[in-house]
């Protein structure tokens, strides 16, 4: 076959087009040039206001859209969980990710999240916790929290509430404060979370008088007092109340995961299972404070093929679907019940894969399906 | 020049110098994962195990196995304590920045179980019109309602196991069972009336796991589990295992 000569790329016996552009100016005229290439970004707008449908208003999902980059993805997760019929989302925002140390706060991406949720018609329970370096001593971890900074966090804390004020109904304050790692690596303690509660908590009714500020997200633990990881929630949320907590919060976020115990499983002091609300909700009453709602803010149950405290992916439904029927018919005091996790930006590959309902690619898993039949859908 | 450099750095990284000095090739594992390893009165066994032992017996080491929690097994080989990850680890494109996998040993992706005699069914559009029994919740569930979309006529149909989707075809309530290459292959061990489509329909690549500088010791296990599957021993401790009696090459 005879060779076809390109008419843009000259022969090899061709004399070399002569260029009065030398290779660095090429360069960088590429490089200017490239990003010119790439295709507009996609144009991303709310759409019109949409409302959950669903027969079980309990249902709730913990989204992760804190780490989620592309705007579609924000929005087509929000959109499948008020498909499957979640009527709130329990979302994460990062006072670290958003505040510098010259107070400007970086808005876009929480308003994002925000303005989607709303136009979706999912109601959002926020969660504020990661301190920026400028608020910590040097070389300490982000969820590092000392009591030099609890004004500065009550005080993006309430400028949040207001900004979102009809569109955020609810705020938890820190997450799982009883775990040592949580506390930024310290012995955790009580006294210093309700002193933190009771900084924020003023500032924040005041900004936001309508919102409901919930307090605990506890971990479930049986860890005794004095061990390096932890200490056992019940015991924590005992020392809040003594402690004065009581006065500081509207609500109380709690985790109630089920491990590998069904739903209906008897709680016990020394077991961690579903049921262990129950003796939260025992440890408000015997400190007066029946009035207060409990919000689950995280549970589940977990498939992975090896985890020791997995179940079958079939067990995950019956257990996750029996979970939501135990809490409507028996805990009229738990306003919400909201699954860890709807779907992770990226997999983790690791056994937290396996309690999403959603894939990364937004495949869904047969118990989406399932709960969004529960829910009417 | 830049070659030379890069052969200079492999040479000058110790850990296999280190390995063949000692004639010790540690090798880290959660033992709670059967049939790949467990360990109980019968102490430590399982396919990892055997394929452990014979990789080290190929290099002329012996393997010494160390123990961690499934989540602890990546940080314990960062941090030095093991050279080697074999335990069903399932190659991670994220983790490739720390860490590098040799070849994939096994594929633990979902299976296609028919009945001995069925000719007729060796893929996916070959199921319309039929029944296909998988584990409800399970991957092969996720991938089922995914070829659902394209044939109309399928119908899915959840068993409560793995086992039990397997049985339905056994039973003849169901053309073909779609699971995990694990539970798909033990279940047939009881039901010799059946086969499975080989390959899988989805990868799910076991291998094994070393740091990322360890450029030599990743070129060395290689080099045995090609050896190993030239001579058929791969194959061998798999089928101790996992059963290989009703595949359909």
């Amino acid at each position: 076959m005879m060779p076809v000569k390109h008419p843009l790329i000259p022969h090899a016996s061709s004399p070399v087009p002569h260029s009065n552009f030398r290779p660095g100016l090429r360069l960088l005229l590429l490089a200017i040039l490239l990003p010119l290439l790439q295709p507009a970004p996609i144009l991303i707008t709310p759409g019109p206001p949409q409302t959950v449908y669903t027969t079980h208003p309990i249902v709730a999902v913990h989204t992760r859209l804190t780490d989620e980059v592309e705007e579609w993805k924000i929005q087509r997760t929000l959109q499948m969980a008020r498909e499957m019929g979640a009527s709130r989302i329990v979302e994460f925002f990062p006072w670290a990710y958003y505040q510098g140390q010259d107070g400007a706060i970086a808005w876009e991406h929480p308003d994002m999240i925000i303005n989607h949720a709303a136009a979706q018609g999912v109601s959002v329970i926020a969660r504020i916790g990661l301190t920026p370096a400028w608020a910590r001593p040097k070389d300490t971890p982000l969820t590092y929290l000392d009591a030099d900074a609890y004004k500065d966090f009550a005080r993006f804390t309430a400028v949040f509430a207001q900004r979102y004020r009809g569109q955020v109904s609810h705020i938890i304050i820190g997450n799982e404060p009883n775990l040592n790692y949580e506390w930024g690596y310290r012995q955790t303690t009580y006294q210093d979370y309700v002193d933190l509660l009771k900084v924020v908590y003023p500032v924040v009714k005041a900004a936001n008088p309508e919102l409901i500020v919930l307090a605990g997200a506890l971990a479930p633990t049986l860890e005794p007092a004095g061990s390096p990881w932890g200490l056992n929630d019940l015991d924590y949320l005992t020392g809040m109340y003594q402690s004065g907590a009581a006065d500081y919060f509207d609500g109380l976020a709690v985790h109630a995961y089920g491990l590998a115990f069904p739903p209906e499983s008897d709680p016990a002091p020394d077991l961690l299972n579903f049921r262990r609300v129950e003796l939260v909700r025992q440890v408000m009453l015997d400190h007066g404070d029946a009035a207060t709602p409990i919000f689950i803010t995280e549970t589940g149950w977990n498939d992975h093929p090896r985890w020791t405290q997995a179940v079958r992916p079939g067990q995950r439904i019956q257990y996750t679907l029996g979970a939501l029927r135990y809490a409507e018919a028996n805990w009229p005091y738990v306003e919400t019940v909201a699954l860890w996790a709807f779907r992770y930006p990226a997999p983790t590959k690791s056994y937290m894969d396996y309690y999403t309902l959603v894939t990364p690619e937004f495949i869904t898993k047969p118990i989406y399906d399932e709960i969004k039949k529960y829910t009417g859908n | 020049m830049l070659l030379l450099l890069l052969a200079r750095c492999r040479a000058e990284n110790p850990t296999w110098a280190r390995i063949e000095q000692a004639g010790i090739l540690r090798v880290g594992l959660d033992p709670t994962y059967p049939p790949f390893e467990v360990v109980d009165d019968g102490g430590l066994r399982g396919l990892d195990v055997d394929l452990a032992r014979a990789i080290a017996a190929d290099l002329g080491l012996e393997a010494a196995f160390v123990y961690f929690g499934y989540d602890g097994l990546y940080d314990a080989l960062a941090t030095e304590q093991v050279d080697v990850l074999i335990s069903a680890l399932v190659m991670a494109p994220e983790r490739t920045r720390d860490f590098a996998y040799t070849e994939p040993y096994f594929n633990a992706g979902e299976i296609l179980i028919v009945p001995q005699e069925e000719m007729e069914i060796s893929e996916m559009r070959d199921l319309n019109g039929r029944i296909l029994a998988v584990e409800l919740g399970a991957l092969g569930h996720v991938e089922a309602n995914a070829w659902a979309r394209r044939l109309p006529n399928l119908t899915i149909q959840p068993h409560n196991s793995a086992d039990a989707a397997v049985t339905a075809v056994a039973q003849s309530q169901a053309d073909a069972a779609l699971v995990d290459a694990i539970s798909g292959r033990l279940a047939l061990r009881q039901q010799p009336s059946l086969k499975y489509i080989s390959p899988p329909v989805t990868v799910e690549p076991f291998a094994l796991v070393v740091r990322i500088d360890d450029e030599l010791l990743l070129e060395k296990l290689n080099t045995s589990l090609e050896n190993m599957t030239e001579s058929g021993q791969l194959n061998q401790i798999i089928a101790q295992w996992l059963n290989y009696g009703h595949v359909r090459l």
